[in-house]
């Protein structure tokens, strides 16, 4: 039952623009010749069926409703959301005017009921369809109804005098046949010429014939008035089946109407009509091939007007029960099975007074959880996941019987998911692998969007990208200027920048090792001058300069112990210039003074030893 | 008297036997600051250098023996490199002794010593 209410009223817009009575007379098509199966021809457009190609099909278990190649949810649904969300923000329908309209419908009920149906009581209910008519709610259908049940009785007073004509045109039949039997008998072929005495028997012939076209042309008129009285008799027969038809069909096509709109009172009332209009027995439905699907698939028999009849009445005692059970779940503080059984009550019987009489209070309360859990869908359809977990929060306290498990599934899955590939985009980043980066962050922006700890991790990657990137810059400018010293200062910063690029890394990691070298070097000097030995400080210095000419703290202490190691360091020059200018006996006295001054001279020492060499270059 | 007499003996004699025992004492003393400034301007000539032995820097049999010495000047000391050819191989030179040497200013500067006699 369900499942065939629920596919009508999914297919409510389509059918209510389609809705239209099948022919009369629904002709198969005539036979295609054989040639046209091989495509000789072009195929000619087939018109759109009337329920698209395929009958709608509801699968109660999931809720989803099958049609024309496409699903639906049928509480998913925004046409259904809308008229649902309207319904519950509409007043109860328990005015004076709702009331009278129920009074009304429940009398032409009343009247039409099986026991109690009689000629006088069908018509006393046709004149209360106008008066129902009149009220809002009703739409006109009774009105629709009313015209209906008078076509029907207009065309039985047709077929009543259809019925005299042919009696009037069979009298006439009898008295032309009765003539032209009369006209043929008074022919007789008397007083024929004495041929056969005389032997002529040519002139005796000749007689016979003449007096024969004689019988003939005085029956001729006879017989053609027979023939045409037979067709007259023959074509007011076929009108009258026709228009018999026509009207039960236009009948049928109306019930069907009301059963999809779910009008069910109407459908009642209709029903009830017909069998008191047409009395012939006959209540199979005279549907097209897709209607007559849409009940054989779902119901498994052919549709008659019972059908509907009782399909109607399993409909209202269907709303009844659901309204019955929202009212318990609603004190019971079981929201979503009440929301549940309201919307599955709605949208089988959105007109009946169960429904429309609810109090507006109680149906809020179906409209609160259903508004939130609207919410929800749309949250995690645009994977607004923070949001949605808010709402499964806030659902979970307004209704107890609310079930968590999917929307937080779906949630958690995200979250997660996302982290993941968050994690996975820091790790790129860490190991300078932009593709992957991008990949990753890309992944975890589609998983979800609104991830706070996207914008997070996304400004901390491009901040530390425009750190390192500004890092590097300062280290190849550092680089190409010697400068060393800055960079062993900021050493940390241009560690990490360097440490993507191999080439850099290698340049950094020689500056460091030699900064390295000169920090040993400016320590051992100081550590030397502070015990008073300015010249071995001094030669200490010196050694490393001729190594890094450009360091500034080491240029800077070199000349600070100049000054105070300053005979130490004059007698060396003196050694080296003399040395340079190849007199070897000065050079080597000046070396030996400069010895005597600081006798663990290294550079005295080298000196002595390069000029020994020279002087006695066989030793 | 008599002790004054003596004593100017006694110097007079050491002063004498110091003087005598100097067989260089008619060369010029080595001007050591001059040497040291510029030693390729002293080449060829010869003088006279009382000096005590500081070290033994080399030795070569071909070419001799090369010694710091250590001369007392009017700033102070100095030490100089002299050379010690083989053909006074037969003197023993150690560290500490002190000798009258007649030195040439040889070849880029370098002292030679042309004549030894300890002091």
């Amino acid at each position: 039952m369900k499942r065939l209410v629920f596919s009508c009223v999914l297919c409510l817009p389509l059918i209510l623009t389609a809705q239209v009575p099948d022919a009369p007379a629904q002709q198969a098509p005539p036979a295609a010749p054989a040639g046209n199966a091989s495509g000789g021809q072009p195929a000619q457009k087939q018109p759109v069926p009337f329920l698209g190609k395929d009958v709608p099909s509801f699968d109660p278990g999931s809720e989803i409703l099958t049609w024309d190649g496409k699903n639906w949810n049928v509480n998913n649904n925004r046409l259904f959301q809308a008229r649902f969300e309207k319904y519950l923000n509409a007043p109860e329908e328990t005015g004076q005017q709702d009331k009278e309209y129920q009074l009304i419908i429940k009398a032409i009920l009343d009247k039409l009921a099986p026991d109690v149906v009689t000629t006088k009581s069908v018509d006393e209910a046709f004149r209360l369809l106008p008066r129902a008519s009149n009220y809002d709610i009703d739409a006109r259908l009774c009105d629709s109804l009313a015209d209906a049940i008078y076509s029907a009785w207009r065309a039985q007073n047709a077929s009543q005098r259809l019925e005299y004509a042919n009696d009037a045109l069979e009298k006439e039949r009898k008295q032309n046949e009765w003539n032209a039997k009369m006209a043929a008998g008074q022919a007789k072929l008397e007083n024929a010429p004495p041929g056969g005495k005389n032997g002529n028997k040519s002139v005796s012939d000749q007689w016979a014939k003449e007096q024969q076209l004689k019988r003939d042309m005085e029956t001729q008129p006879y017989i053609t008035r027979l023939a045409e009285i037979l067709a007259l008799i023959k074509v007011n027969q076929a009108k009258k089946e026709l228009s018999e038809l026509q009207t039960k069909i236009e009948f049928q096509a109306l019930i069907v109407q009301f059963f999809l709109q779910r009008r069910f009172q109407h459908v009642l009332i209709a029903t009830r009509f017909y069998r008191a209009v047409f009395s012939d027995g006959e209540t199979k439905l005279q549907v097209g091939k897709d209607a007559k699907d849409l009940f054989a698939k779902s119901l498994g028999m052919p549709p008659t007007v019972g059908t509907l009849d009782s399909l109607a009445n399993e409909a209202i005692r269907d709303v009844r029960e659901g309204i019955q059970a929202y009212t318990y779940l609603i004190q019971k503080n079981e929201l979503e099975s009440a929301t549940k059984r309201l919307g599955e009550a709605f949208t089988v019987g959105e007109y009946l007074p169960e429904l429309r009489t609810l109090p507006r209070d109680k149906k809020r309360l179906a409209l609160e959880f259903s508004q939130k859990g609207n919410q929800l869908i749309s949250a995690i359809e645009v994977k607004d996941y923070t949001l949605a977990e808010k709402l499964v929060h806030d659902l979970e306290k307004s209704a107890k019987d609310f079930d968590n498990s999917k929307p937080m599934a779906a949630i958690e899955t995200a979250k997660t998911v996302s982290a993941l590939h968050l994690a996975k985009a820091k790790n790129a980043a860490v190991s300078g692998d932009k593709q992957t980066l991008e990949t990753e962050l890309k992944e975890a922006t589609e998983i979800w969007p609104r991830n706070p700890a996207l914008a997070e991790v996304s400004g901390l990657i491009f901040s530390q990208a425009d750190v390192q990137q500004k890092a590097l810059v300062d280290l190849d400018q550092l680089l190409s200027q010697h400068n060393y010293r800055q960079i062993y200062d900021d050493k940390v910063r241009f560690i990490a920048a360097a440490a993507l690029y191999p080439n850099r890394q290698e340049q950094l990691t020689k500056v460091l090792s030699d900064m390295q070298n000169i920090e040993g070097k400016i320590i051992q000097a100081t550590e030397i001058s502070k015990r008073g030995d300015y010249a071995g400080a001094w030669e200490t210095a010196e050694k490393a300069f001729k190594q890094f000419p450009d360091d500034s703290k080491l240029n800077l202490l070199r000349a600070n112990l100049t000054t105070q190691a300053a005979d130490f360091v004059r007698t060396l020059r003196n050694a080296e210039e003399m040395e340079q200018k190849d007199q070897i006996g000065s050079s080597l006295a000046w070396y030996l003074k400069a010895q005597k001054i600081y006798p663990s001279s290294e550079f005295a020492q080298d000196g002595i030893s390069r000029l020994v060499k020279k002087i006695l270059p066989s030793t | 008297m008599v002790i004054v007499i003596v004593v100017a003996s006694l110097g007079g004699g050491f002063y004498l036997y110091n003087t005598v025992s100097d067989p260089y004492r008619t060369l010029t003393p080595l001007d050591t600051q001059s040497y040291l400034e510029n030693s390729n301007s002293l080449r060829g000539n010869t003088y006279k250098l009382s000096a005590t032995i500081e070290n033994s820097l080399s030795w070569s049999p071909s070419v001799g023996r090369l010694f710091s010495v250590e001369v007392e000047t009017n700033t102070g000391n100095s030490v100089l490199p002299l050379l010690i050819p083989p053909e006074f191989n037969q003197i023993n030179i150690q560290k500490g002794q002190k000798f009258y040497f007649q030195v040439e200013v040889g070849d880029k500067g370098l002292l030679r010593a042309k004549g030894i006699k300890k002091v």
